[in-house]
Order: structure tokens, then C-alpha cells, then sequence
């Protein structure tokens, strides 16, 4: 079972509940085998926990990838100070809504997680950071984790292992940037979320300047079945360098809209016609962006690839967070790359100046263009700042901004020069 | 017609599972009422901070239960600025909007100078600065949804709202505006409304769910 669909061609490791209401609950979950790795943890040394993680291959589901036992790995060891876990809850990337589903059906299994990660680091105390908006399973969380306490998972003492580990829940305001962990842990602490500069880095210094790892919500959420199972058994399934399983959120036009848990490698064409049930209305595929907003556009024609990290990379685009938006043939791509391009620049916490003008002057000119006074300077412009964007600020949001816009001229430049040759507004109400 | 345009109820396409109820795909049952206090306090500061029904317009915020909630919140933290955005989070829940009164008052129970608070309020979209309708009707006209036809749906609100985006309506109870990502991109067109999400929104379902809220 995979709410709201599922296809034989799935691994459901994460999602083998969503859609059943009663796993939800603690006794349900315990039913279902949860809290065994938190159990199995508390019996080894943390340094074992983590090794089993980095035996697992498992690598960071938030967007950047990064093997999760290397992470913890970096944590000092008695540094006789506190430590702290980051739950990042914040999904906010377009295209990504795996982490809510998680959330809503599985609360049980991120609680584990975070017990599990915080142990491992040597942290008593895991804050997780959920977005604002996601008030329905913030309450649903919220009402776990007091479970949790109630039945000694958390708190003082944990099952009996002598053991303190707290968690709380922390609800945000509504600000993209959140997502981003130095922007997050500011947040976390009271103030505007704005990215703080690295080094020092969150490991050495990070929430509350104290040592800080800071884990997505589905990374967090297979750890417990790692410790369960052992490293080596989720191996089984993926690549030798993109290890597991990972849920692929597919939204835009598509069949079967959902989450999906797919090996890593399964091949990206077969996934999106056989699993996701092809493009509705008997339409063409026109461009897909694999991996959410934030990475390069790929063309239909390029997407006989495998679903991994370095699948991805090679085809010239990125997994990202593995949120697919699929594009039919009647897509106006200079429309929608316009709104990512507007989102960023809503989004952009205005501390460096290439994000900040950047973005909005991207965003004007997309407007001049759809508006019909457009010219082909405008694509070299719209290059320039973008080249102007990447690699030269505190964060990646400015990289991002520019990751579509550059995709899409490259791949789709005759539906832009159509546009600024056709010199009459697109849409009649943008002027 | 194509799969996804099954509708269950506004919680999310129920695809291969048309036996789930609203109730079962939001969790209510199972969460219940929490208390005003916040409960445990691990979980005190989230409680859902815009809502239809409202605290006193007057009087000090952090009273009470509120109180009591603010009193667990700092708890969890290394410190009092930690405690920021939950005690902002409660005023906009009393009152419904965060005023400058409001933020002085947060500034003064947290020991922290009102400016500062100023400064953090207005960084975060959540945190409205002016009262609005009883109801905040949030469209998504992100990517996902927009290819799906969140601009439509935004439209159809505004309409049937007699609104131009922002605007309270002249009843006081509507206030329709754009949002970005809600994080619900499989189910669009996603809109929040309140607290809570409603899912699949075509422009067609716009009355049905005005008249649900009534
Ligand atoms: C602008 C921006 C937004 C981000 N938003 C999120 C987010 O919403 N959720 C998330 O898990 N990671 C997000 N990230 C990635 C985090 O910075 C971080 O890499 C991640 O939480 C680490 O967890 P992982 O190692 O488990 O992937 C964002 C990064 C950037 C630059
Ligand atoms: S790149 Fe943009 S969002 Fe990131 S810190 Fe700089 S201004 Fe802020
Ligand atoms: S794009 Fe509308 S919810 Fe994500």
C-alpha cells in the first residue's frame, strides 16, 4: 500500500503505511515493528550507530546528498559540550511533498529516527523544524512525540538505557530560506532565518553555537530500518554509490500524481510512463525537472537516465530532493520558469547582493518578455546575471534561481526567440 | 478525464484508497483537541496560529494558559530569544494578526528589545501585520499547481469572494492572496485556508468549500 498510489515496481520502506490511519498511532506502530532500532541502538555504542549508517550508504534526502554516517562522523567526540540534532521539517522546495506525507502517516518513524540520530551524535536534545504552514501534521507530530514521552521513548531514562533524549517540535513562520540549515538554525534561535557564512561549520559551531547535525525528515526516517535491519540489507537495493530507496514526489501533468519508493537506479523513462501512468489527455511530454525548482530543466528527450545521484549529474541535472514536475507539450516554459524565477525572488533574504538584484531583475524581465517587449538581448542578459548568480553567494538559493532559467534557454531558446520576435504580450493581463 | 481528477474530500487524492475517509487523511481523530495550555511542553509551542476563532481583542495576551504555554515553550531552549517565534505564533493566534502592541508585549515577556522583534516579525510571511477576513484563503500558483491551474483557482476565490487579492471582503469574512509552495504539489491545486489544507481544488469546488466554512 502507497497512498494515494502504488505500482508493483516499488520498494516500500518508508511508505509501506501511508494510507493506513492505525500506523499512525504508537501501539500501531509498535504492531508494526517501530521502535525496534531505537531499542537496538540504545545496546550499542553510539560509534557503532554511526558506522551502521555509513556501512548503509544512506545519503542525505534534503537536496545536497551527502553520505549521512560521513555527516555524523564529523561531530567531536566529548567536546564536553551540548549537542544538538536539526530535524529539517521545513519543505518548502517546489515540486517537494514527500516530507508532509511522511509526517502525517509515519510520525512514529521520524520520532525514532530523531532519537536514534541524536544518540548517535551524542546530543540529548533533537529540535525538529517544521514549516509553519504545515499545521495538520505538526499537530499530528505533536501528538506522537507526547505518546513518545508517555511511553518512555523520550525524556529522562529512555526505555530504561540510562540514556536522556528530548525532542521538541518547533513551528516556523512561513519563509523558504528556513530550509537552508544555517538559515534554519538562525531561525531556530529566535531571529531572521538568514544563512550565516561557513566556516564555522554546523558541526563545530551550529544551533545555539554549539556542535549541530542537522538531517531531512526522510533521512531521519530511514534510520531506524537501517539499525533494524542492518547497513548492509538496505545496500540490497540502488547502486553502489546511491545505496536504498528514495521517494520520488511526481506532480504536474501526470497520471498518477504521488510519492513513489523507487531503488535508486531505476531507469527515469520507465518510471514516468510505467509507474506514474505517462502524461494525461493522450498529450507528448515537453521537459521534466527531476529533482525540484532548484535544478536544470531536462528535455524529453533526455530522460532515459537512472534515477540516482549520479545519474542525474551525468545527464547534466540533479536529484535534488527527487521532486519531479512533469511538463506536457501545451507547457509554456517561458511562463513557468517566470514563476520559479518570481518565487526566488520573493524567497531571497536580500544579504548578498547578486541573489538579491539578481533575482529581481530576472524576474522583471521575465515579466517584459511574457508582456511582449522582449528582445533577444534579454536572453544574453538573463545569461549574464545568471552567471552573475552562481557560486558567488553565502547560500545556493541564487545558484538555484538561476538553474532554470540557464536549463531552459539552452534547451528551449526557439520557444523563447519565438516569443521576443512575436513582440505581443503572451498573456493579455501582464502589461 | 484523467485519474487524478477524483476528488475525495479535500484531504488529497485517495487514488487506490477510496475507503479513507477526510477525517482518516488529516488525523483527527487521533489528535484529538489539544489544550490551550499546549500540553506536554515538548510540543506547547505549536499549536495552529491562524484560526476563524480568536482570543480577546483586548487586554494583555500572555495570560492564563497562554501564559502557562509561553511558561513551557522557553523551557525547551537554551534561551528566552529561542522562544521568539512561539510567542509570536501565540499573539498572532489571541489576536489573529501580530500589531505593534503585540510585538512590545512579546518583546517585554522575552527580555528582548521591541525593535529586534520588529525586525524577526516581519522577516516571516506567516506573521500577518494587519488584521484580516476571519478566513485566510491561501491559493498556490506555484509551479506544480500552476501547471494543474492554481491561477484558475485563485480567480475562481476572488470571484466568488468579490475580492481583489488581499482585500478583506465587506462581510469581514474572506481575505484571498497568493502563496507560494505549500508542499502539497501532488494534490493541486492546494489552498489553505486557515489551519487547514484543502486539496485538488478545482475552480468548480470553490462555492462547496465556501459554504463548508460558513
Ligand atoms: C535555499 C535552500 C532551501 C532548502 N530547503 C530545504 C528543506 O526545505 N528541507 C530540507 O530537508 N533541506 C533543505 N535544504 C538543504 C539543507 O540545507 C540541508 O542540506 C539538509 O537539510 C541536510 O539534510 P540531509 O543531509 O539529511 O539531506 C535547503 C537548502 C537551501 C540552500
Ligand atoms: S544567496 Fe540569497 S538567500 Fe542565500 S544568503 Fe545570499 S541573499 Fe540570502
Ligand atoms: S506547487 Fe503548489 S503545493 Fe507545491
Amino acid at each position: 500500500m502507497a497512498y494515494p498510489y502504488s505500482h508493483p515496481s516499488e520498494v516500500r520502506i518508508l511508505s509501506k503505511y501511508f494510507g493506513d490511519p492505525e500506523a499512525r498511532t504508537l501501539k500501531g506502530w509498535e504492531a508494526r515493528g517501530g521502535y525496534q532500532g531505537l531499542r537496538k541502538a540504545l545496546g550499542m555504542e553510539r560509534g557503532d550507530v554511526v558506522n551502521e549508517v555509513k556501512t548503509s550508504g544512506l545519503r542525505g534526502r534534503g537536496g545536497a546528498g551527502f553520505p549521512t554516517g560521513v555527516k555524523w562522523s564529523f561531530m567531536p567526540k566529548d567536546s564536553g559540550k551540548p549537542h544538538f540534532l536539526l530535524c529539517n521539517a521545513d519543505e518548502s522546495e517546489p515540486g517537494t511533498f514527500k516530507d508532509r506525507e511522511l509526517m502525517r502517516w509515519t510520525p512514529h518513524q521520524l520520532i525514532e529516527g530523531c532519537l536514534i540520530g541524536a544518540y548517535a551524535i551524542q546530543a540529548s536534545h533533537a529540535y525538529i523544524y517544521i514549516r509553519g504552514e504545515f499545521f495538520e501534521p505538526a499537530q499530528i507530530l505533536a501528538r506522537a512525540i507526547e505518546e513518545a514521552y508517555a511511553a518512555g521513548y523520550a525524556g529522562k531514562d529512555v526505555i530504561g538505557s540510562g540514556v536522556t533524549l528530548d525532542i521538541t517540535l518547533h513551528l516556523g513562520a512561513g519563509a523558504y530560506i528556513c530550509g537552508e540549515e544555517t538559515g534554519l538554525m538562525n531561525s531556530l534561535e529566535g531571529r531572521r532565518g538568514e544563512p550565516r557564512v561557513k566556516p564555522p561549520f554546523p558541526a563545530v559551531s551550529g544551533a545555539f553555537a554549539k556542535p549541530t547535525t542537522i538531517n531531512n525528515v526522510e533521512t531521519l526516517c530511514t534510520v531506524p530500518h537501517i539499525l533494524t535491519n542492518g547497513g548492509a540489507w538496505y545496500r540490497q537495493w540502488g547502486t553502489e554509490k546511491s545505496t536504498g530507496t528514495k521517494l520520488f514526489c511526481v506532480s504536474g501533468h501526470i497520471a498518477r500524481p504521488g510519492n513513489y519508493e523507487m531503488p535508486l537506479g531505476f531507469n527515469f523513462k520507465e518510471f514516468l510512463y510505467d509507474v506514474c501512468g505517462g502524461i494525461p489527455n493522450d498529450r507528448k511530454l515537453k521537459a521534466v525537472i527531476p529533482g525540484g525548482s532548484s535544478v536544470p530543466i531536462m528535455a524529453a528527450d533526455e530522460i532515459d537516465v537512472p534515477m540516482d545521484y549520479e545519474g542525474f549529474v551525468a545527464a547534466g541535472t540533479m536529484l535534488g530532493a527527487g521532486s519531479v514536475i512533469v511538463m506536457d507539450e501545451t507547457t509554456d516554459i517561458i511562463r513557468q520558469v517566470g514563476r520559479m524565477v518570481d518565487f526566488y525572488s520573493h524567497e531571497s533574504c536580500g544579504q548578498c547582493t547578486p541573489c538579491r538584484e539578481g533575482t529581481t531583475w530576472a524576474s522583471k524581465i521575465y515579466r517584459r518578455i511574457r508582456a511582449g517587449f522582449g528582445t533577444e538581448d534579454d536572453l544574453q542578459t538573463l545569461l549574464d546575471i545568471s552567471d552573475n548568480m552562481t557560486g558567488k553567494t553565502i547560500c545556493v538559493l541564487s545558484d538555484s534561481c538561476a538553474a532554470p532559467i540557464v536549463s531552459s534557454i539552452q534547451k528551449f531558446r526557439d520557444e523563447y526567440l519565438a516569443v521576443v520576435e512575436r513582440s505581443e504580450p503572451v498573456v493579455a493581463e501582464i502589461a | 478525464m484523467s485519474v487524478n481528477d477524483k476528488n475525495p474530500g479535500f484531504a488529497g487524492d485517495t487514488g487506490e484508497f477510496p475507503n479513507l475517509t477526510e477525517a482518516d487523511i488529516r488525523g483527527t481523530a487521533y489528535v484529538g483537541t489539544r489544550p490551550l495550555d499546549g500540553g506536554h511542553a515538548s510540543v506547547a509551542g505549536t499549536m495552529p496560529y491562524q484560526l476563524a476563532t480568536r482570543g480577546p481583542a483586548e487586554g494583555p495576551i500572555f495570560t492564563g494558559p497562554y501564559e502557562e504555554r509561553l511558561a513551557k515553550v522557553i523551557s525547551r531552549y537554551p534561551d528566552r530569544q529561542a522562544a521568539l517565534l512561539p510567542a509570536l505564533h501565540i499573539a498572532h493566534e489571541v489576536r489573529g494578526y501580530v500589531s505593534p502592541e503585540a510585538m512590545e508585549e512579546v518583546a517585554e515577556r522575552l527580555q528582548l528589545p521591541p525593535a529586534y522583534v520588529r525586525g524577526v516579525t516581519t522577516f516571516y510571511t506567516m506573521y500577518n501585520l494587519q488584521p484580516l477576513g476571519k478566513y485566510l484563503i491561501q491559493v498556490c500558483t506555484n509551479i506544480s499547481c500552476n501547471l494543474c491551474g492554481g491561477e484558475d483557482v485563485l480567480h475562481a476565490f476572488l470571484e466568488a469572494t468579490g475580492t481583489e487579492m488581499g482585500e478583506v471582503s465587506a462581510d469581514g469574512l474572506y481575505t484571498v492572496i497568493e502563496v507560494e509552495c505549500l508542499g502539497a504539489c501532488g494534490f493541486p491545486t492546494a489552498v489553505q485556508i486557515n489551519e487547514r489544507y484543502f486539496e485538488n481544488v478545482k475552480p468548480a469546488d470553490v462555492p462547496t468549500i465556501l459554504e463548508q466554512l460558513r
